[in-house]
């Protein structure tokens, strides 16, 4: 992983790492004996295991996307990444028993913090395994399960194995097939019929060694007539070299189950984000992918829905924050696979200075679907001239049943509104922040408040210094 | 003349094989030698370029459609292009096939010119290569607007035979004319293919109002490829009516090279049948001030399928750019496809640029409307369909071509009912 941008941007909470002694490590580069030895600090199955080795073959075979994606890609590389880093196998239950440099990241990060105000469950992780996890007792008599991965396909295999790897399968690209070889960490949550989350679970990722590769595997099953709010958040150290996270989110939402996934990544500007996530939904159930791009180095990220039931609901709202240095190349899926499905994607992107944002989207309608409905807006605000913005939707319908409707717009703020407000005492940052801000505020109404509290500062804060 | 491939060759095409192409040069040996290594240098990229086709510039089309194997014979017949209204002062309106006899040395000067490039570079190599006439038309500095409008008119070859034009239109700065382009297979019932390459050059302030009307036999296969230069202050409308070809592939690009140019692009495809239209375009702001808008309206009915690709490329050099976009498809019958592919590439910040496009059935309001009103229903939706094609139909400024366009739409439906 060659080529760090030399460009700082103001993001110092999360900048600052300790060292860490490692138990495990399965050293630096890929291969059969890497995924082996994930496998067997794991003591997983044999059935997994051949799953990981399998899809190591489909990663190898797997081409980077750089016929249509950005040339980016081949920069990493993959020789010298460490795929997998612990202390320990076994999250703590409390917070004391954290070890000190792992408690203190997270401290200062302010996640037990916020677990005491509002959250349901939380769950920490530290490199490749999570270091907490911690759910409210009345939940786990509800019969609500949140785990790991590893406890997920060890002791709930009966739950999570029928769904494990069948919203996304391995070979979906090269970056899945490279999670499905090396995942470690990540959450594994069963909602039982009925249930219904009134309280956020959450979910914290943290890279703290340098060239290390984090690859965490999300499941969650909302079982009929649920209803769910997980959230996640991340950030990582300024290293001179860059760094990977690439992991693999499948949500499956029976009939009549909600569930809403809300997503703040703010990776350093040396990460490498490259994420596949996708939901089924089953008749008359609700997805909602509520994400934000503030961080890393290039981000591509297209969480998609496959509408798979009757009636069944998606949408997308994305914020896309793109500043020197940075490409966010975000999007949407919708695969409309039932009658009477509707989806929605509202994304919105900000580019400033040198920073790149790019929608990518797709809709599909098959001619056998009858009353289909889909809108999509991408709305672009470019602040610098040396800022750029791309879209490039694409639209398959069939049949004279369904309909979609698709704008875009790109503009810049314009000179009179800053005029106008400098008029009335704001200086020329504020007055820019204030129109940022403004638009994106009807999607950030759309975030948890903390979240949204926390997102008008960070907005802020990337303003700083972008006029003039 | 016609040229069979000599046997032994791969069955992929004739127009791969040395020998086809060596006796096809052969046929040509009164040319100048440099049209000579101009056709040969076509060739060699022709070879290149279909080894190394871009997936992205095919997204969503079934590309075996546009295959040339199934074409055995390349036609060079001096009947395929018509010109009319030719005689005016200032004007040069002849074919390419005279103008390479007549005056080559004017020709040489405008030959090297670029393709639109978004994804058939192959057919644009072997176009240039192949082709045996066109049209060429040149206005002078400030010639006089005609009253009339220019015409030129392509038919298509007979069965399993292929048939190219190249041509070219310049404006030099300040003229202006109106052009009506043709191309039909004059009732011939030909699976054959056409391949049709126009360059335009657009000098300072010059204007060109082009219509082209295609109605070729609904089982040839069409390549409509078409790149136009705009210079400072220059504008084009370009109104283009698609109803016939079983498989078209129409790619259109205009490059905004001078500052205030204008891009207007309008386009409409009535499909029927399996009838397929792979349209790729792309709106190129490299000044500043410059202004574009496209509308691409496809209704489409029976199995056919329409794709629309459009990209909005704004370059950092070209702030304060107004560019739109926008395709509207309607689906007339369940087996109908519509798929779009709405792009913006922006790297200026001064601009104001949007794209919007839509899929959907007809309005059943507006069709319930027209019902109690004692209209049967096919009739309804022909109105509904043709008031959808109105928009595009308007740009069109002469109001008797304007009246045959729409009459010609018409009897489309007639066809059906």
């Amino acid at each position: 992983m060659i080529r760090p941008t030399e460009i700082d941007i103001d993001r110092e909470k999360g900048n600052f790492h300790y060292k860490t002694d490692y138990a495990f490590d399965a050293g630096v580069g890929l291969d059969e004996d890497t995924v082996k030895y994930i496998s067997g600090v794991k003591d997983e199955d044999s059935w997994l295991l051949d799953f990981r080795l399998k899809a190591l073959l489909a990663f190898e075979k797997k081409p980077l996307p750089t016929h249509w994606a950005t040339k980016d890609l081949e920069n990493i590389d993959f020789d010298v990444i460490r795929y997998y880093l612990s202390q320990g196998q076994q999250p703590s239950r409390t917070w004391e028993e954290v070890p000190d440099d792992i408690k203190n990241t997270f401290e200062r990060l302010g996640i037990p913090e916020q677990e005491r105000k509002f959250l349901a469950g939380v769950e920490a992780q530290f490199d490749s395994e999570a270091a907490y996890s911690r759910m409210k007792g009345d939940l786990e008599k509800q019969g609500v399960l949140f785990v790991g991965s590893k406890e997920g396909l060890s002791e709930h295999q009966e739950i999570f194995k029928k769904w494990f790897g069948k919203v996304i399968p391995t070979s979906d690209n090269k970056f899945s097939a490279l999670n499905s070889a090396v995942f470690s960490g990540g959450s594994f949550i069963y909602v039982p019929p009925g249930v219904k989350l009134t309280q956020p679970l959450q979910a914290y990722f943290r890279i703290n060694a340098e060239n290390f590769g984090q690859f965490e595997r999300t499941l969650i099953i909302a079982d009929e007539g649920s209803e769910i709010t997980y959230m996640e958040g991340c950030t990582a150290p300024k290293f001179e070299t860059s760094t990977l996270h690439s992991a693999v989110v499948e949500l499956v939402a029976l009939k009549g189950a909600k569930i809403q996934y809300v997503t703040v990544q703010n990776w350093s500007n040396n990460v490498f984000n490259l994420v596949t996530k996708r939901a089924l939904a089953e008749e008359e159930a609700e997805v909602r992918w509520i994400d934000c791009n503030i961080g890393s180095r290039l981000t591509m990220k297209y969480p998609g829905v496959i509408l798979r039931g009757r009636k069944a609901r998606g949408e997308v709202l994305s914020i896309a924050l793109a500043n020197d240095g940075q490409h966010q190349d975000t999007g949407a899926k919708m695969i409309h696979a039932a009658e009477e499905t509707t989806s929605n994607i509202i994304a919105k992107s900000v580019s400033i200075g040198e920073g790149r944002s790019s929608y990518r989207g797709l809709v599909r309608m098959p001619k056998h679907l009858k009353n289909c409905r889909n809108n999509t807006e991408c709305d672009a605000l470019l602040i610098n001239s040396e800022s750029q913005t791309d879209t490039y939707p694409a639209i398959a319908v069939q049949g004279d049943g369904n309909s979609v409707q698709h704008e875009a717009s790109v503009s810049k703020v314009s000179a009179e509104q800053i005029f106008y407000m400098q008029q009335r005492g704001l200086r020329e940052s504020e007055a820019m922040s204030l129109c940022v801000n403004g638009f994106v505020n009807d999607l950030i109404r759309e975030f948890p408040m903390e979240y949204s509290v926390e997102l008008k500062r960070l907005i802020d804060l990337e303003m700083e210094g972008s006029v003039g | 003349m016609n040229l069979r491939p000599s046997t032994g060759q791969k069955k992929s095409s004739i127009f791969d094989s040395p020998a086809f192409f060596n006796s096809f040069l052969n046929t040509r040996s009164w040319e100048p030698p440099w049209l000579n290594d101009f056709r040969r240098k076509h060739w060699e990229e022709f070879l290149q370029a279909e080894k190394s086709f871009s997936k992205e510039g095919w997204r969503f089309s079934p590309r075996a459609r546009f295959g040339f194997s199934k074409f055995q014979q390349l036609l060079d017949n001096s009947n395929s292009v018509q010109i009319e209204n030719s005689d005016h002062p200032g004007i040069t309106f002849e074919t390419v096939e005279k103008m390479i006899l007549d005056r080559p040395d004017v020709l040489a000067s405008h030959i090297d010119l670029h393709g639109p490039d978004l994804g058939a570079g192959d057919i644009f190599h072997l176009i240039s290569s192949l082709a045996h006439t066109g049209f060429y038309l040149h206005l002078e500095k400030n010639a006089d607007p005609c009253l009339h409008p220019m015409k030129v008119s392509h038919s298509t070859a007979n069965d399993s035979s292929a048939l190219f034009h190249r041509n070219t239109i310049i404006l030099e700065p300040f003229a202006e004319a109106t052009l009506f382009e043709s191309i039909d297979s004059e009732g011939l019932n030909s699976s054959s293919l056409f391949g049709n390459v126009t360059h335009i050059e657009l000098g300072e302030g010059a204007k060109l109002n082009r219509i082209l009307f295609q109605s070729c036999d609904h089982s040839s296969t069409l390549y409509q490829l078409e790149h136009f230069n705009i210079g400072r202050n220059a504008s084009i409308t370009n109104t283009t009516i698609h109803l016939g070809s079983a498989q078209s592939r129409v790619e259109t690009k205009g490059s905004l090279l001078g500052e205030g140019a204008v891009f207007e692009n309008y386009s409409l495809f009535f499909g029927q049948e399996k009838q397929l239209f792979d349209q790729r375009t792309m709106q190129h702001h490299l000044a500043p001030h410059g202004r574009s808008n496209l509308v691409c309206k496809n209704a489409l009915s029976g199995e056919s399928k329409s794709i629309f690709s459009g990209m909005i490329k704004v370059d950092n050099s070209a702030s304060s750019t107004d560019a739109y976009q926008s395709n509207r498809n309607l689906l007339l019958s369940g087996k109908a496809e519509a798929d779009s592919l709405p792009g913006l590439e922006i790297l200026a910040n001064e601009v104001k640029c949007s794209h919007g496009a839509t899929t959907s059935r007809i309005d059943e309001g507006e069709l319930f409307y027209l019902l109690a009103r004692g209209i049967p229903q096919p009739a309804a939706e022909k109105l509904i369909a043709l008031g959808f094609f109105e928009e595009i139909v308007d740009k069109i400024r002469n109001e008797n071509e304007r009246e045959h366009i729409r009459k010609k739409i018409e009897s489309q439906f007639e066809k059906n009912e």
